[in-house]
């Protein structure tokens, strides 16, 4: 039996202001039969803001259960909560400037992206495996909906098909190792998971959860369907899957690893396993995306690339019985969320800059070649030196906060151990180097092909990219107030 | 009485038989079928365990957590066949292997 109070409403805030902001938008969708509909976009952000602040006020709060165990408020899912409102906020104005000249503004768009903020929100703060289940899917239903949303052309139906079996097949993973995990122990709370400990039962339920949550952070090798769906969806949608879907996924995969399977057996069995998986992904991520033209398909990889990274800081939680455990481990879990938060910023600012120079027409063969971005630098110079900034920021240049976000993920792993995975990650980096660069160097030395066509500029987009630009600048020039907001939020709840 | 070991394999059977339909399939409708086919794999394992668990007295929590699942899977096959849909009326078909549009 659940029994729950006013107080525990009042920390899913968050979530239901979101939930309300869906509902506004669905409904003046159907009401307000005008063709001016920029409000919806200027809504969603409102309420993403407004939703932002929510987690901000919660911040200082003392971590405590609520829905009887269901679900916990503590920093943690604050912080992670907060980076995925930001990335709905930078979703909402590149949706602003992408849909209107392709005349498909429509509230439904926006009440989707809403919904499945609130399915990332509640994933983060999920302390019990069906919760986690059920937010997972209306984070993941409602994204393979947005996928679809474009209905001009084969590229959107394929993308979301693609992503929409992947992700019904990790799903499923995840729910089979959810019934293993709930026979082993007789529970499916973390806690208690955690309590009831033992039993080869309970590590395949572990396998299959990290196989399913490995799809949806596009860990390779489960990163198959990520360049197809991320060159196939529009692209504040693929903005949104990179920065949202992967700080949500990331969170969870930590609090399941630390919470549920924090205890010395099976992190000696999930660490190299993470090890293993991080390598690959860090180096095929950066090897793939060498080859390719088309810039949407190159940021794929990257964040495919990125994820990498993002498990190094994964692998180096475990406790692994050095001395000092628990100071390494927050140190990595500090990594972890001072990385998602640069990489929501930098991703959204390049998606930003994509949709910017991206055709209008998505039929064409190629609207994402890199050839759309020759001569930005004379034509478009504020422009260029955003993408040219938040390149950098990918390529993890100082002064940038992929920069820093990089330097504490390596130093978290040296801290704990693991040498040899943080010297292969620098590797892979420089590896990164050259075709984030090639972006800067066809912007700034190729001039542009004759009779090429100029995107219309459109306000919300150019906003979204010079903001991320100057705020990626400014973390990296000063990554202080982040730095201890992220160390503040390294308590997990029975972690 | 059938041993509860029996219902637990035929669930990690048909547990298999939709992870195969899924890798090996080409055809879309068969290869969502397999991914319900596994929910439902994931919901006959639960439900068992929350008669006969390992360990402690029969909970309803395995009984509850079935429901929720088949509300889930509900929701996901409606947006699944929508998809299935918006494929068909592009392509004319439903087969994996003229899904390639989008490639390297």
């Amino acid at each position: 039996m659940i029994h729950f109070q006013a107080a525990d409403v009042a920390a899913l805030a968050p979530e239901i202001l979101l939930s309300a902001g869906a509902i506004v938008l669905m409904v003046t969708e159907v009401f307000l039969r005008g063709e001016r509909r920029g409000y919806q976009a200027l809504l969603t952000a409102a309420f993403a803001a407004a939703a932002f602040e929510a987690f901000a006020a919660q911040s200082g709060n003392p971590p405590r259960a609520i829905f009887g165990g269901f679900a916990v408020q503590d920093g943690f899912a604050t912080f992670a909560g907060a980076v995925v409102c930001a990335g709905l906020f930078a979703t909402a104005l590149i949706g602003a400037g992408f849909l209107r000249p392709r005349a498909a503004e429509r509230g439904e768009f926006y009440a989707l992206a809403l919904l499945a903020a609130v399915g990332m929100c509640l994933l983060v703060r999920g302390a019990d495996l069906l919760f986690v289940f059920v937010a997972l899917e209306l984070m993941s239903v409602s994204t393979y909906a947005l996928v679809a949303y474009l209905r001009v052309g084969t590229r959107p139906s394929e993308a979301s098909f693609k992503y929409f079996i992947l992700g019904a097949f990790s799903s499923a993973l995840f729910l089979y190792g959810t019934a293993l995990c709930f026979g082993a122990t007789g529970r499916t709370s973390l806690s208690g998971i955690a309590a009831a400990g033992g039993g080869r039962l309970l590590l395949a339920g572990l396998g299959l959860i990290l196989a399913g949550l490995a799809f949806k952070v596009a860990a390779v090798p489960f990163h198959m369907w990520t360049p197809d769906v991320y060159e196939g969806a529009p692209t504040p949608v693929t903005a949104f899957m990179a920065v949202g879907v992967k700080a949500a996924a990331f969170a969870v995969l930590v609090r399941i690893l630390l919470s549920a399977f924090g205890a010395r057996p099976f992190a000696a069995a999930w660490q190299p396993l993470l090890e293993a998986l991080a390598v690959l992904t860090m180096f095929g991520g950066n090897l793939l995306a060498l080859g390719q033209r088309s810039v949407k398909r190159m940021l794929a990889y990257s964040s495919v690339a990125h994820a990498g990274y993002l498990l190094v800081a994964v692998a180096s939680t475990a406790r692994t019985g050095r001395a000092a455990a628990a100071a390494v481990r927050g140190e990595a879990v500090t990594g972890l969320l001072f990385s998602l938060a640069a990489y929501t910023a930098t991703t959204a600012g390049a998606f930003a800059a994509l949709a910017a120079f991206e055709r209008l027409s998505g039929s064409e063969p190629q609207p994402w070649d890199l050839d759309r971005f020759a001569g930005l630098a004379k034509r478009r110079p504020w422009a260029a030196a955003a993408t040219a900034m938040l390149m950098l920021s990918l390529a993890g240049i100082p002064p940038s906060a992929g920069f820093v976000g990089k330097l504490l993920v390596f130093r978290a792993a040296v801290d704990a151990g693991l040498v040899p995975l943080a010297i292969l990650g620098v590797i892979a980096s420089l590896i990164g180097l050259y075709y984030y660069l090639r972006v800067v160097v066809v912007m700034y030395m190729e001039p542009a092909p004759a009779g090429a066509p100029v995107s219309p500029p459109s306000w919300p987009t150019d906003l979204t990219l010079v903001a991320t630009a100057a705020i990626v600048l400014l973390i990296g020039i000063g990554p202080g107030p982040l730095t201890a907001a992220a160390a503040a939020a390294t308590g997990l709840l029975g972690g | 009485m059938v041993s509860p070991a029996a219902y637990l394999i035929v669930g990690a059977i048909l547990f298999a038989l939709g992870l195969f339909g899924v890798l090996a399939r080409r055809n879309a409708l068969t290869i969502f079928m397999s991914v319900e086919l596994m929910l439902n794999a994931a919901n006959l394992t639960f439900l068992t365990f929350a008669r006969h668990p390992l360990r402690g007295p029969p909970s309803l929590d395995g009984h509850a957590i079935a429901f929720f699942v088949i509300a889930v899977a509900a929701a996901e096959a409606a947006v699944g066949l929508a998809v299935i849909i918006a494929v068909f009326r592009t392509r004319g078909t439903v087969e994996v292997d003229a899904l390639r549009t989008l490639r390297n």
